[in-house]
């Protein structure tokens, strides 16, 4: 890279290192990126209309492809080969990690949900958790760009907790499907409102991307750039400027300072030849995931940071959150044999059910001081290793009996916000240290209250919806504590760096900028002050853009 | 009709005592009408097989094999996607099993008409591969499909002193409709082969729906590039999910 002058290294190629590179090279700002996995082309990589068939084991997932064979993820999981993590005693934790460029946007699930007003000022209503440093309202006309550069589907419902996106934005959803509209139908009964999901799916041509053609599971990645992921968007875009340059495989271990302390170069093991490269930088953008971040700077420890850069309030690591994820699936009499159609269509869900508990929280009628949404599980899907249904005997009378289950099972999964609590953080194990030898993460958790009693209801309502659908349960209801998924499971991790509005008690300013380095910023989710159950993808690359085009205008001022 | 492979690999699993010393052994107790389990007799390294709800005080006969783990390498983190590995790792049944595993797999899933039954379409190759797979979830499965296709030998030579694929098709189905059905009440004896048994019928239906054949056959119609938009349900599937609506007492969102 000798001649390429550059003003900023961006640490990470997903959806957040990709927005902030994307902008700033937009700007006209010459940015130098660094990804840890190798380089990776959708274009060719893609397994496009493949059957399970195909692959070996119909398909299906193991502890190679933790989702299956088809999964987008290279090198990854929730394990990584030679790159392991640990947890702390009665901790369960799981980690999902990406070792390609784009990282884990090229298998995500494109649920693009803005948070609303209540998300952004949660303690000052319930006293939990943490404000975020602003309100919906600064944050509004970032997600319509975003939205609009990304290409998000959807409707504006006029819902309190779905924020409507300005004019034209959005792109036509789908049509719902028959189950879909079966559980919209039993919603309704009881109250409860379903609306089309907003994905990052383009149902219109964008840029060089195609419009979906509603076939091959997003998850797999998407060859025709429909389903977003960065490699086929904000990577390529960026690069057609000529202000992008991107190094793979390689992994950074640490952010290194001079004789004051202020941060100056970054060292980084190029896996290729397992050797250590320093680079000089003038403004360093952490995006590398919010643990992979926060660890970084965990592990860039110094005279003048002895507990880590950019750690003088203590917050690296702590604040930790995920979802809250649990489900509930039946077997649906009424759909049993219904008449087959093609119900691929964007591979996920077209209809969703937001929070509906607002007013319900306002009035103090809930156990529980946060809200969640179910996705909805369902359809003729492509045949893979499993098939559903109490099936019994042999031969035609076999093979009717599943044709009648086919497409008649309903699944509801949660997801839901957690709060922050003191036994929720990530540190660094001072025992254990990766291939390359930089020291590894190590998880500590524990559900609170909270988010126990939270599912506890999602639990009773889930099983409401479904048996106004028709569906009888014979066992008792789970508690909580056992339905409730491992932390990091649903993949939302969060918080491990979050901005606040005062260095003492957060990492960064609102801007992303920490606040003992001010030429470090981090811009992935590590800066979220709470983790609303909207899903963070969308809300990353919305907060990333905002703040890399204030970082432009501070480059551009020579504020930096 | 079964699809036969020639090829004899070396028999990897062994039983804990002799299929010929427990046979003879089951022979002598059929007369009783309680069989007790072989587990309380065996070796003192012996392993209990499958989901063991069960218990120790079963009737019946179980194989309880112990099998050496597979530690052949899987297909790894970055397997190419586009051409998939034909062959990731060693298929490990004899031909004997296979042979077995194709007559059981013709029974769970016969030709009917023009559609084809499932050794045609090579089903018994993805149950080979998937028993011989290295992943936990997968050698949970190999123990389970080979004590199945133990068992059945061994029911077969009570019944009739010979192997499974031996027998004609009624002897076949006359063993198969005892443990092919998991009603309340299952004699004792075969509640544990009927389990075992669902797995493996399970896997056998979800290969065949897998192939071409069978994803037609199960009336799957999706994978096919749409140009426009979505088009949603067909009228047919309304008119469908209106009378549900209507049976249910609700109504459209």
């Amino acid at each position: 890279m000798k001649d390429f002058y550059y003003e900023v290294v961006v640490v990470g190629s997903g959806a957040g290192g990709a927005m902030a590179a994307y902008t700033l090279a937009k700007a006209g700002h010459k940015v130098l990126m660094l990804e840890a996995g190798r380089d990776y082309d959708p274009k060719t990589e893609t397994p496009m209309f493949k059957t399970n068939a195909q692959a070996p084991l119909m398909g299906a997932g193991n502890v190679d492809k933790d989702f299956g064979f088809y999964d987008a993820t290279v090198d990854g999981g929730w394990t990584v080969p030679n790159e392991p993590y640990t947890t702390g005693e009665n901790s369960d934790f799981m980690w999902w990690r990406a070792r390609m460029l784009g990282g884990r946007t090229n298998h995500w699930g494109r649920y693009s949900l803005r948070f609303s007003e209540h998300d952004f000022k949660g303690k000052t209503r319930d006293g939990l958790g943490a404000d975020w440093p602003f309100e919906y309202e600064e944050l509004a006309p970032w997600y319509d760009k975003t939205e609009t550069l990304v290409g998000i589907c959807g409707t504006n419902t006029g819902l309190d907790d779905m924020p409507d996106s300005a004019e034209g934005v959005l792109q036509p959803p789908p049509k719902a499907r028959v189950p879909e509209l079966l559980v919209a139908a039993a919603a309704k009964k009881l109250g409860i409102a379903t609306a089309p999901m907003h994905r990052a799916v383009l149902t219109r041509p964008k840029d060089n991307r195609q419009a979906c053609f509603y076939a091959t599971p997003c998850g797999h990645g998407c060859s025709i750039g429909a389903a977003f992921q960065t490699t086929t968007s904000l990577l390529p875009m960026a690069k057609a400027t000529g202000n992008l340059k991107i190094i793979t495989d390689a992994m950074v271990r640490m952010v290194d300072v001079d004789e004051n302390g202020q941060a100056n170069a970054l060292t980084y093991v190029d896996k290729k030849t397992g050797k250590d490269i320093k680079l000089a930088a003038k403004v360093i953008i952490l995006a590398a995931s919010a643990c992979e971040s926060a660890r970084l700077l965990l592990n860039s420890k110094n005279a003048h940071h002895p507990n880590g850069l950019a750690n003088s309030s203590g917050q690296v690591g702590r604040n930790l959150m995920d979802s809250t994820g649990t489900g509930v699936g039946a077997h649906i009499p009424a759909l049993e044999g219904r008449p087959i159609y093609n119900e691929d269509g964007h591979t996920a869900n077209h209809l969703f059910i937001p929070w509906w508990g607002h007013k319900q929280h306002a009035k103090g009628e809930l156990d529980f001081p946060r809200g969640y949404h179910f996705e909805i599980g369902s359809g003729f899907r492509a045949p893979g290793s499993g098939v559903s249904g109490n099936l019994q005997g042999y031969g035609k009378e076999l093979k009717d009996q599943a044709k009648q289950y086919y497409g008649a099972g309903v699944y509801l999964a949660l997801r839901g916000e957690m709060l922050p609590n003191e036994h929720c953080y990530m540190e660094i194990d001072d025992k254990v240290t990766d291939k390359w030898g930089i020291p590894v993460a190590k998880f500590h958790w524990k559900w609170a209250d909270h988010e126990l009693k939270q599912v506890e209801h999602g639990l009773k309502t889930a099983r409401k919806i479904l048996e106004t659908m028709g569906a009888t349960f014979t066992s008792p209801l789970p508690s909580a504590d056992k339905a409730i998924l491992k932390g990091g499971q649903i993949i939302h991790e969060v918080g491990s760096t979050r901005m606040g509005e005062s260095p003492k008690d957060s990492v960064t300013n609102q801007y992303g900028q920490t606040w003992d380095c001010k030429n470090v910023f981090v811009m992935d989710a590590g800066v979220f002050a709470s983790n609303p159950h909207k899903n963070c993808t969308l809300t990353i690359m919305t907060l990333a853009m905002r703040n890399a085009s204030w970082l432009a205008t501070q480059l551009s001022k020579g504020a930096l | 009709m079964a699809k036969i492979i020639k090829e004899k690999n070396d028999v990897q699993y062994k039983s804990t005592i002799t299929r010929r010393e427990s046979l003879k052994w089951l022979g002598i107790l059929s007369a009783s009408a309680l069989l007790p389990s072989l587990v309380g007799c065996e070796d003192s390294d012996s392993t209990s097989t499958i989901a063991n709800a069960v218990g120790d005080s079963i009737k019946g006969h179980w194989p309880d094999l112990t099998l050496p783990p597979i530690t052949v390498k899987g297909y790894g983190k970055d397997p190419s996607m586009i051409i998939p590995p034909k062959s990731p790792w060693p298929k490990t049944l004899t031909a004997e099993q296979l042979t077995l595993v194709a007559v059981l797999a013709d029974i769970l899933v016969p030709r009917e008409g023009d559609v084809p039954s499932a050794t045609e379409v090579n089903v018994p190759d993805v149950i080979d591969e998937w028993a011989s797979a290295p992943y936990e979830r997968q050698q949970g499965d190999r123990l389970t499909i080979l004590s199945t296709l133990v068992w059945l030998n061994d029911e077969a030579q009570l019944r009739f002193t010979q192997t499974f694929v031996a027998l004609s098709p009624i002897e076949q189905l006359n063993i198969v409709d005892d443990i092919a059905y998991q009603k309340d009440d299952l004699a004792e004896e075969f509640i544990r082969i009927a389990r075992a048994f669902s797995r493996f019928r399970k896997l056998v239906l979800a290969a065949f729906f897998c192939t071409p054949e069978g994803t037609k056959d199960l009336g799957y119609l999706g994978n096919v590039p749409i140009a426009g938009d979505y088009p949603g349900p067909t009228d047919e599937a309304m008119v469908h999910l209106n009378q549900t609506l209507e049976q249910l007492g609700l109504t459209q969102a």
